[in-house]
């Protein structure tokens, strides 16, 4: 009776977790193995030889490249960005909260929304951005169609839709802190770039990993926005694993070889998060 | 008030079982009440009403049968489709895509049925009316597995303000494009991603070709590079089109004004009309060659293996390419009959869009028929090969390399 | 002082980037097609037109699909709280074999594409006969990993000395979940409902794949048909954007007291 009580009050999410995520992940690693076609009559055993055509595929390394250039960079400005936003707008009055809640609200848009407006905005033709840069004499750039800018515009609309979520997190973690630290340090006589350093982030850190970890792997699975704007083109430079996968798997009908992308895909995530999460547990201890 | 209604609801229950036992059938397709058919299309465009309406007249001339045809975007279709119908969820009869050579992919599965009702007359599938290259299209080892669901040509839509007369020879449609590239606004509007094929045509116009009957790349060949370098010179050096655009992009461009030709089908012209845009369609202009081509593109309609009710799945497609439904679907949309019976049509002959792209029908020829791998041929190869020479310009380093691409692909030997 | 100037211009520098593409996407849905090319560096319509709301309204049946909306979102959110809930108060309270593994799965989860079970998912829902049906749209989604993370990160900030009070009053497991800690849980279950009512209004994949029956459309299912393929009509496209975004406003606008204290309030550490 008292053993079954922890799995009663678990039981309706790790059902639902096993049997519509769990399974169907372990039943697309016995795809992956197969030369599987959605329908076919036979699905014929290759062992790795998706995996191992995985490796030889251009297109499969340039995915891997920009989805963890969109990852690292996404990260790395998201959290820079929305620390400094949290600490602007730590204080509990009316002007901050409204702003925060402007901050906030990409988040709530859905990515191919967010997605479709920025294509329309970044329009050299009808988009604000081309209509105002051309006001000021400096010419209309088609950013989504240069090799060289796309990749990094991709990444821009990314922070532009999350940097609001991570102020959010953030903000809750700076007023997690008790006061006393403060009051503490101000007796020691810290300046105020030392007490940034020496006690807000230390005791901000467990919150900066719990953020880190959900942007990185919101990161890695980037698909929505990409396959709105840019299809993953010009020539592949904003292709990510996921619409590879997904042109494999859903317009090729490779089922078998998409489900060795996502596998491989389902491995990066799982290493960076057990690295990231092993960092983060070790606080939680405390 | 909640009561009423479920008494209503009971009592509706208990007529209709009367009815149905009065007809002393239940199911089974013969005697109950009538068959229902579903369709899934993409047909979102200009064109949505033209095939509506040949539901709805299959529909009332067929009261034992009711056809419910969805529309949803061919993306959705291209998701849903396959894992559908391996379930026999999915439609009854469907537009699978509008890709090259969608269809193969579905005879691989054993997911379409072998259409078997053909010979004459309205409830018959008419494969001998059918253009040709379309049967053939079809066609797997001598079965037929769908029909066309529209036969469409490419013509060439010009802005009357920016170009007075229209190019009629190749030479004339490089220079006006090139002379009308200029305050802003582009001379030929070209989409090379998402996009009713358009460098293909200039291709041909030009003389080359992209992979050859024997499933070989020609894309590297003298010719075909020599097709690909006076549009590639045009596009990167005299901008007569903005580079990577998509077949929407294309489109807003060229119904905003801000492009002198564009080369489209059918569909497109009631949305550049209602654009306020002083519309010009004519023939695409000869090639080099001296001889006219274009493209032809059609979406298969298929029937699912696993459907329940197959004889009165083909009826409906064969009223659906039927000569009495085309000829209304060619007038209300201006899409050129699919069937040759109707080439020589004197109403259809008479309207002023159908019959440029009518005119055409004979010169058109499909993209990637029947090409091993076609849909990857496009993404994998033609489109980044396109992509890639009109921002670099190196025809022959692209080409070479896409050749390679093709072959392997095609599993042509050479 | 420089350091207060710098911080006021660093957030106005954000807050006209954040605002201006939301302004130029309402704007941008009252304006016409000539506007829009014409006046490529407007913010503002130069002349009004509601083609856009007339083009969506005449061609859907927008009722229809906001109902069904509301039911899938606010139902599954429903559900998805009660049960992250549960999950994540055994996680926190209880103690237990198999614990650590437990939340280890969960986690695992949350790393887990979406397109890559897709298919499984699908042929699953076929077995069970779910495809086209109400319980085969919200059950798969009636939880969700990261709620089941954050009420656990929330409920471990809440001082045990609680639940022991309760306990010497002789409340079991279930009274001290439901009476104690989901009273002092409130901000989690804004923040919670809020980000799932989000997720699943925006899900556009998942109602297309589940129901092929036009009747249990969702509303951004029914916008998409507007992404055709041939002619881009922006007005329509952003009116439909305008529109799907207004219910999430709201709830918002609504929420967004609690939520932001919520979040603020749960301590995540």
């Amino acid at each position: 009776m008292t053993k079954a009580r922890p799995w009663l009050f678990m039981g309706p999410s790790l059902l639902i977790l096993g049997v519509f995520v769990l399974w169907p992940i372990v039943q697309s690693l016995w795809y992956s193995l197969h030369d599987w076609t959605v329908g076919a009559a036979e699905q014929p055993w290759v062992g790795l030889g998706n995996y191992t055509k995985l490796v030889h595929d251009p297109q499969f390394q340039r995915a891997l490249g920009n989805t963890l250039i969109i990852t690292v960079a996404s990260t790395a400005v998201l959290v820079a960005v929305g620390l400094g936003l949290a600490l602007a707008l730590t204080s509990e009055n009316i002007v901050s909260r409204v702003i925060r809640s402007a901050f906030f609200f990409p988040t709530v848009i859905s990515l191919t929304t967010v997605g479709m407006v920025w294509k329309f905005l970044l329009d050299p033709d009808i988009g604000l951005v081309g209509g105002v840069s051309r006001a000021l004499g400096l010419g209309a750039v088609n950013w989504l169609q240069s090799t060289a800018l796309a990749l990094p515009t991709v990444i821009f609309v990314n922070v532009w839709k999350n940097a609001g979520f991570v102020m959010i997190v953030l903000v809750a973690g700076l007023k997690a802190i008790p006061g006393e630290y403060y009051e503490a340090a101000a007796l020691d006589g810290a300046r105020r770039l030392q007490l940034l350093r020496y006690v807000t982030l230390p005791a901000l850190r467990p919150t900066m990993l719990f953020v880190t970890f959900i942007v990185t792997i919101q990161s890695l699975q980037l698909f929505d926005l990409v396959y709105v704007m840019t299809g993953g083109g010009p020539l592949f430079h904003t292709d990510t694993l996921v619409t590879k996968l997904y042109r494999d798997g859903f317009a090729n009908y490779e089922t078998g070889y998409a489900a060795a992308t996502s596998w491989v895909l389902f491995i990066v995530v799982v290493l960076v998060s057990v690295f990231q999460l092993r960092i983060f547990r070790y606080n939680d201890a405390d | 008030m909640k009561n009423k209604r479920v008494i209503a609801a009971l009592a509706g229950a208990a007529a209709t079982g009367l009815l149905l036992s009065g007809c002393g059938g239940s199911d089974g397709g013969g005697g109950g009440g009538p068959v229902s058919l579903t369709v899934w299309t993409g047909f979102t465009g200009g064109d949505r009403p033209g095939y509506e309406q040949i539901v709805k007249d299959f529909n009332a001339a067929h009261p034992d049968i009711k056809v419910t045809m969805t529309v949803q975007p061919w993306d959705t279709i291209q998701q849903k489709l396959p894992s559908a119908w391996l379930t026999g969820q999915g439609p009854d009869i469907a537009a699978p895509s509008s890709d090259p050579n969608a269809i193969a992919q579905y005879v691989k599965t054993n997911s379409v049925l072998a259409l078997t009702a053909t010979g004459a007359g309205d409830d018959k599938i008419n494969t001998d009316q059918f253009a040709p290259a379309l049967v053939k299209e079809f066609t797997y080892n001598d079965k037929l597995y769908a029909v066309p669901a529209n036969y469409a040509t490419l013509s060439l839509y010009y802005n009357k303000k920016l170009i007075a007369k229209p190019p009629t020879t190749v030479a004339e449609l490089q220079e006006d494009a090139a002379k009308a590239t200029t305050g802003g606004k582009y001379g030929l509007v070209l989409a090379d991603n998402n996009t009713i094929q358009m460098w293909p045509v200039l291709q041909w116009l030009s003389g080359g070709d992209i992979v050859g009957a024997d499933n070989c790349s020609t894309i590297g060949t003298p010719e075909g590079q020599a097709s690909l370098q006076p549009w590639v010179d045009l596009v990167k050096n005299k901008k007569i089109s903005p580079v990577g655009l998509t077949g929407a992009e294309a489109d807003s461009i060229f119904s905003a004004g801000k492009a002198a030709m564009e080369i489209n089908g059918p569909w497109a012209a009631p949305g550049y009309k209602s654009a306020g845009i002083d519309l010009g369609i004519a023939p695409i202009p000869t090639g080099t060659s001296g001889q006219s081509v274009t493209l032809g593109s059609t979406a298969p309609l298929a029937v699912s293996a696993k459907t329940k009710h197959p004889d009165q799945a083909q009826q409906f497609v064969a009223y659906w390419t039927s000569k009495t439904a085309q000829l209304k679907f060619s007038q209300s949309t201006g899409f050129p009959p699919l069937r040759t019976d109707l080439a020589d049509d004197a109403q259809l002959k008479a309207d002023p869009t159908v019959s440029v792209f009518a005119s055409q029908v004979p010169n058109a020829k499909l993209y990637l028929p029947q090409v091993p791998n076609a849909t990857k041929v496009d993404s994998d190869a033609y489109v980044p090969l396109i992509q890639k020479i009109t921002r670099d310009g190196d025809v022959a380093g692209g080409t070479a390399s896409a050749n390679s691409q093709i072959n392997q692909l095609t599993g042509c030997s050479k | 002082m420089p350091t207060k100037t710098l911080k006021w211009f660093y957030v106005g520098i954000g807050l006209i980037l954040v605002l201006v593409p939301i302004v130029w996407t309402v704007a941008g849905s009252f304006r016409t097609e000539a506007d829009l090319f014409g006046h490529p560096a407007g913010l503002i319509p130069h002349q009004w037109t509601l083609h856009g709301y007339r083009g969506v309204w005449s061609q859907l049946p927008f009722l229809r699909l906001l109902g069904n909306s509301v039911l899938f979102a606010g139902i599954t959110t429903a559900l998805t709280v009660l049960f992250d809930s549960m999950c994540a108060y055994a996680l926190a309270r209880l103690n237990f074999r198999g614990r650590d593994v437990a939340f280890w799965l969960v986690l695992v989860t949350l790393m887990v594409p979406f397109q890559v079970t897709l298919i499984p998912v699908f042929v699953e829902l076929f077995h069970l006969g779910w495809l086209n049906t109400y319980q085969g749209l919200i059950v798969p989604r009636a939880t969700s990993a990261f709620g089941i993370f954050l009420f656990r990160q929330f409920f471990m900030s809440i001082p045990r000395e609680l639940d022991e009070a309760a306990r010497i009053d002789g409340a079991g497991h279930l009274r001290i979940y439901w009476r104690v800690i989901l009273p002092l849980a409130k901000p989690a279950i804004a923040t919670v409902a809020l980000l799932n009512f989000t997720n699943l209004w925006n899900d556009l994949l998942w109602p297309l794949v589940v129901s092929s029956s036009p009747d249990m459309q969702t509303l951004p299912a029914g916008l998409a048909l507007f992404g055709g393929q041939h002619v881009t009509d922006h007005a329509v496209l952003l009116a439909g954007a305008v529109i799907s975004l207004l219910p999430i406003a709201v709830a918002f606008f609504l929420a967004q007291r609690y939520f932001v204290a919520g979040i603020s309030t749960s301590g995540l550490k």
